[in-house]
């Protein structure tokens, strides 16, 4: 059983810190937060490894490949930390990290980009544009809860269960089932954000002669009204839609996409779609 | 109005602190609205800003650097958009700034990564030497690369580049504003395409629908929405799992 009133060493609470204030300070696209995880956890081992040697090779292993989302993370590091006091087993500790790594990036990612900043932004921008400086303030709490808060919670997480977190997350399916219910609460926001964000409208129009009272007239028919009565934000829709098609159905990079977008943009207006 | 040298510095110091806090602790200082409204208050004119900076915000949402993916700058777009904004009198002509300057500064963004993998090459040098005050400073000076990515652009745009850009934005043909806009308008496309690709979005199809009727069809608002998600979320979850997830 995991001691869940386990105090935190002098040296877990200065890996912690040097974890919540510089972590991805040397994200690099070769190993990309390997370099912080390691110097972050280094004051833990500099007291538990005995010899120079023995402190060398525990740092080189923590210089391997890492990247998750960095507040999920600091339940991974916190667990790193409290394993590494115990002296475990290399490999235990490697494969931690790697096992973890992935699925919580994934739920880190959901809760962040897919649930919490989607709503918060949209709530905040809303406010702003009405010149409502709370808007902003909402912002700033925003990041000071996935910034500081929760990197503080969740390294007290993964410190008290130690290697329990893979089982706690595993077995019970907890992970799988937090990711799901976000990502179908994001799902359901997103629906109504993509026509609400979304605002365009095709200026098409065409003339129609039309016979009224016997005589021609001509009729100017704008093709937004006839869009709107078929499927309202049928553009926004057909955008998204298009653009995820090029980058799943297609292959094509982000930037690729971005390229397409920005040449339909100018494009359209200029030929008067939009 | 002119930007004083004094401005173009404190607003170049601004663009390093957010982004470096943004990577440790990330306090999401770069995000549009906070970025805009703190560049308004240092130029002058903190609604500008606000404005500026929550028009970008909403133009980014979805946006987001999965697995360090590079997406368009909208802090450093949201620093110069406001700045040109309030120089020009202009929200309009600021969010065309602002968001070109996004697009613009996504080469940087690459740049910047790439050239930190110096710092981690040398520090595999010094742990095997047991320098470990070296080793620290190549994790501290990780951070450079980034912050000067942003910090210098921000600075020579607004120092030397702004005649310029007033030069510019007085002659620049109505055609081009407009596709800006155009663009500006279209570009959230991008972000939701990336985020549903970011999940297995043909399973949970149905509930993208259910958010659009809900929106499209009985006008709900943003909390009304969420609250009916969290609704759905639990009620799939409590038939879905039978005993063991209830």
């Amino acid at each position: 059983m995991p001691n869940n009133k386990k105090k935190l060493s002098p040296e877990a609470r200065r890996a912690m810190w040097r974890y919540i204030w510089t972590f991805q300070w040397s994200w690099n696209y070769e190993r990309m937060q390997a370099l912080g995880f390691a110097w972050s956890i280094f004051p833990v081992l500099e007291k538990v490894k005995k010899s120079k040697d023995e402190l060398i090779a525990a740092m080189q292993r923590h210089l391997g490949f890492f990247n998750t989302h960095p507040p999920m993370g600091a339940a991974i590091f916190g667990a790193a930390v409290a394993l590494e006091e115990e002296g475990a087993d290399p490999d235990v500790i490697d494969s931690l990290k790697v096992g973890l790594m992935g699925p919580f990036a994934g739920i880190g990612d959901t809760l962040f980009a897919i649930l919490t900043r989607p709503i918060i932004g949209t709530f905040a921008a809303a406010l702003a544009l009405q010149g409502n400086m709370f808007g902003f303030w909402l912002m700033v709490a925003f990041g000071l809860f996935w910034g500081l808060l929760s990197k503080y919670l969740l390294f007290h997480v993964g410190y008290r269960q130690g290697i329990n977190v893979v089982s706690e997350v595993s077995e019970a399916g907890l992970l799988g089932r937090i990711t799901e219910m976000a990502t179908i609460m994001g799902v359901t926001v997103i629906g109504g954000f993509i026509p609400s964000i979304l605002r365009v409208q095709t200026a098409l129009k065409f003339t129609q002669e039309v016979e009224i009272d016997g005589q021609i007239q001509q009729k100017v028919v704008m093709v937004q009204d006839t869009l709107d009565q078929i499927l309202p934000y049928a553009v926004p829709i057909g955008l998204v839609a298009f653009t995820y098609w090029l980058i799943k159905g297609r292959q094509w990079k982000p930037i690729q996409a971005l390229g397409a977008l920005v040449v339909i943009g100018f494009v359209g207006s200029l030929i008067g779609i939009f | 109005m002119q930007i004083s040298i004094g401005v173009a510095l404190a607003l170049a110091i601004w663009a390093y602190i957010g982004i470096v806090l943004n990577l440790a602790p990330g306090l999401a200082w770069t995000e549009p609205l906070i970025s805009g409204t703190i560049t308004g208050l240092i130029v002058g004119d903190a609604a500008v800003g606000l404005s500026v900076g929550a028009s970008l915000t909403l133009m980014s949402l979805g946006m987001h650097t999965f697995g360090g993916a590079t997406i368009p700058d909208f802090f450093v777009g949201s620093i110069l958009g406001t700045a040109f904004g309030i120089v020009t009198g202009s929200v309009e002509t600021g969010l065309a700034i602002g968001m070109s300057v996004a697009l613009l500064m996504m080469q940087l963004d690459v740049f910047g990564r790439g050239v930190n993998t110096v710092f981690i090459h040398a520090a595999d040098k010094y742990v095997e030497d047991a320098n470990w005050g070296r080793v620290t400073l190549m994790h501290i000076l990780g951070h450079m690369p980034w912050g000067l990515t942003r910090a210098i652009p921000v600075f020579l745009a607004l120092w030397l580049g702004q005649d310029a850009v007033i030069a510019f934005t007085n002659w620049v043909p109505q055609w081009f504003m407009d596709g800006i806009r155009t663009v500006g308008a279209i570009l959230p496309a991008l972000g939701f395409a990336l985020l549903l690709g970011q999940m297995a979005i043909r399973k949970y199809l149905p509930f993208l629908i259910i958010g659009y009727v809900l929106f499209a069809y009985l006008g709900m608002s943003v909390i009304g929405i969420s609250i009916v998600a969290v609704a759905i979320a639990v009620l799939y979850m409590q038939l879905k799992g039978g005993a063991e997830n209830a």
